[in-house]
């Protein structure tokens, strides 16, 4: 009798190399489900990685702040009288409350509402109500501050930080490779990025990991999940929009990459049914792309979707589209918070900010066609994790096996792979094996 | 009160209630001819703000749905071509409506406030409640009333699920 386990179910007794195997194309269910992996995950990959906090543009005014999560952790972000971004753990040292409950204002400092210990705006514990008879004036206060985030970096406007002092510079670990494509989204804009309205925020019931892979370049699942765009026609053909996909070092990934020329030729197409102030609008980004990047970034001129590693995705498609993040908060193994911020040419004329604001809208936001159906098979993927038998088969990310490396575009850095290929997924799974398997010191 | 405002109220609540039956039972072309066709549907995003800082939703900064008739079919017809993964099968839904206040405009329109609580329940378990309110501009004209314009306010930070129904 042959077993109908392909491999044990004991995850504890499997070492990841056992479950994790990317160079076969091989990912065990477990890791979607498991407890003591997800802890694992929370300590090996989102205290090592760069993670991304907020925009300049939310933080205009010293005393400015906004609220977001690492990982689990929530944090505040601070513009101090300095000047200074700081971001630090929004927890009382005390006892643990949160010192701070919105999502963004304006304050000099935050004060906790169990006991009223008071912190300045860059973290420094500067109030503590009867500290001279409660504490017999023995309070050292100075160690005592809101836990700071050691490292916060910024490429053009956008903050990242990380809780390992010893990471590489962000701009390192994003990759030359990587900004090559990204940076058209961030010099194309006649007047600069700028956040376009408040984070939209709701919930999936399932792994966060399925949701950065699939950004990361899982291009094929645009036909099927998302065919009801191409039926009601608010999709071209898919084969016209793009060609490959690419990844990189530090497990990030992109798709939805074009043929140089291609992205604009389909702008331009957009531009004539849009009218005159698009058709000029289209031309001064050219233009303006023309002056400041490579000559071959201009001809690529729009770009797709990507993960960067490991839970911030992004999309930004030709000129008429926002430059739209993903923020994948893990909340245990089987759920996640969606964070989505949108941004926009704070140049661009009123009726094409219009018409990008509420295209994202419709296409890849909470309410928008996209969104909701990417929800419904990740929930359920992750429900498929937890039948006993079920977690004896492994899935599968074998496409382009074997074949990686065939594709080239003159001038196109990355590893380039063909429009469809799960090359991208077998990239971020081996990044974060070796995250995994890479024991830290406790923080 | 006067007599006539209440005749009023119970006649937008009956309105109200028919169009929450239609929803509740996928009449969605029914739904679509409810609307006036140049209809400004908008579902602004709630925020979480200190108490003296307040902020209110702001035109022209994105929203969960912005929306005119053309999309709003567009939608319609997404759910009709039998690959929008999200409702198929669809949600069972069930909507609650109250708290109807009326407030007759200068023609032939009147604004109408209400509240809602939404039940849905997806698959096997999957089951969520949307509570929020709501402000339509109403027309109403002899040959039928229409919704000129609607704003919906959920009073969710974190949404329970991506949306997939109406409101």
């Amino acid at each position: 009798m042959t077993s109908i386990s392909e491999r044990p179910v004991d995850a504890a007794a499997a070492g990841l190399h056992d479950l994790v195997k990317p160079d076969e194309g091989v990912v065990s269910r477990t890791v979607f489900i498991d407890e003591a992996i997800y802890r694992t995950e929370l300590d090996r990959i989102f205290t090592k990685t760069w993670l991304f906090i907020g925009h300049e543009s939310q933080l205009r005014a010293p005393g400015d702040y906004l609220t977001n999560f690492m990982g689990e952790d929530p944090v505040i972000a601070t513009r101090g009288a300095d000047g200074g971004i700081r971001v630090m753990l929004n927890s009382c040292a005390h006892r643990g409350m949160a010192v701070c409950t919105t999502d963004a204002g304006t304050s000099k400092f935050f004060r906790c509402p169990y006991h009223g210990w008071t912190y300045s705006n860059n973290g420094d514990l500067i109030g503590v109500p009867r500290a001279d008879t409660v504490y017999n004036g023995e309070l050292d206060k100075s160690r005592l501050g809101l836990k700071a985030v050691p490292r916060v970096e910024i490429y053009k406007g956008f903050i990242f930080a990380n809780w390992d002092e010893d990471a590489i510079p962000l701009v390192d670990y994003l990759g030359a490779d990587q900004l090559w494509y990204l940076d058209l989204a961030f010099e194309a804009p006649l007047g600069g990025l700028e956040v376009i309205g408040p984070t939209m925020k709701f919930r999936i019931k399932a792994n966060w990991k399925l949701a950065a892979e699939n950004f990361a370049g899982d291009d094929y699942h645009v036909l099927y999940t998302h065919g009801s765009a191409f039926q009601i026609g608010f999709l071209p053909d898919y084969d016209l929009l793009a060609d490959y996909i690419a990844n990189f070092d530090h497990g990030h990934g992109m798709g939805d990459i074009s043929k140089p020329g291609r992205a604009y030729q389909n702008d331009v197409g957009m531009a004539q049914f849009l009218g005159p102030e698009a058709i000029e609008y289209v031309a001064a980004v050219r233009e303006r792309l023309q002056a400041r990047v490579s000559p071959l970034q201009a001809e690529m001129h729009g770009l797709g979707e990507g993960n960067i590693f490991p839970n911030l995705s992004w999309i930004k498609f030709g000129v008429f589209h926002v430059f739209g993040l993903f923020q994948w908060h893990p909340k245990g193994p089987g759920e996640m918070e969606v964070w989505q911020t949108a941004f926009f040419d704070s140049g661009a004329p009123q009726s094409i900010k219009d018409f990008a604001r509420t295209q994202m809208s419709q296409e890849n936001a909470a309410a928008g066609i996209f969104g909701q159906d990417d929800g419904e098979n990740f929930e359920q993927i992750t429900e498929s994790a937890r039948g006993f038998v079920s977690q004896t088969r492994d899935f599968n990310y074998a496409m382009g096996l074997g074949h990686e490396g065939e594709i080239q575009e003159e001038g196109y850095p990355g590893r380039l792979g063909p429009h469809f290929s799960e090359q991208n997924h077998r990239n971020f799974y081996r990044y974060w094996l070796e995250l995994m398997t890479t024991p830290g010191e406790q923080k | 009160m006067t007599a006539h405002l209440t005749d009023l109220r119970r006649d937008v609540e009956d309105f109200l209630y028919r169009e929450a039956k239609m929803l509740d039972e996928q009449r969605y072309d029914e739904w679509l001819a409810l609307f006036t066709a140049d209809v400004r549907y908008w579902m602004p995003i709630t925020e979480t703000r200190e108490v003296r800082q307040p902020r209110d939703h702001v035109p022209g900064e994105w929203a969960l749905m912005e929306e005119d008739s053309r999309f709003l079919a567009k939608r319609m017809e997404r759910l009709a071509g039998g690959l929008a993964h999200s409702e198929q099968p669809r949600s069972r839904t069930r909507r609650f409506i109250s708290n109807v206040l009326v407030t007759p405009g200068p023609d032939d329109d009147l604004v109408a406030e209400s509240n809602f609580i939404v039940f849905q329940s997806r698959r096997a378990n999957s089951e969520q409640f949307f509570v929020g309110s709501r402000r339509d501009r109403i027309l109403t004209s002899a040959e039928g009333w229409k919704i000129a314009e609607r704003t919906v306010l959920l009073d969710h930070r974190v949404l329970p699920r991506a949306i997939s129904i109406f409101f």
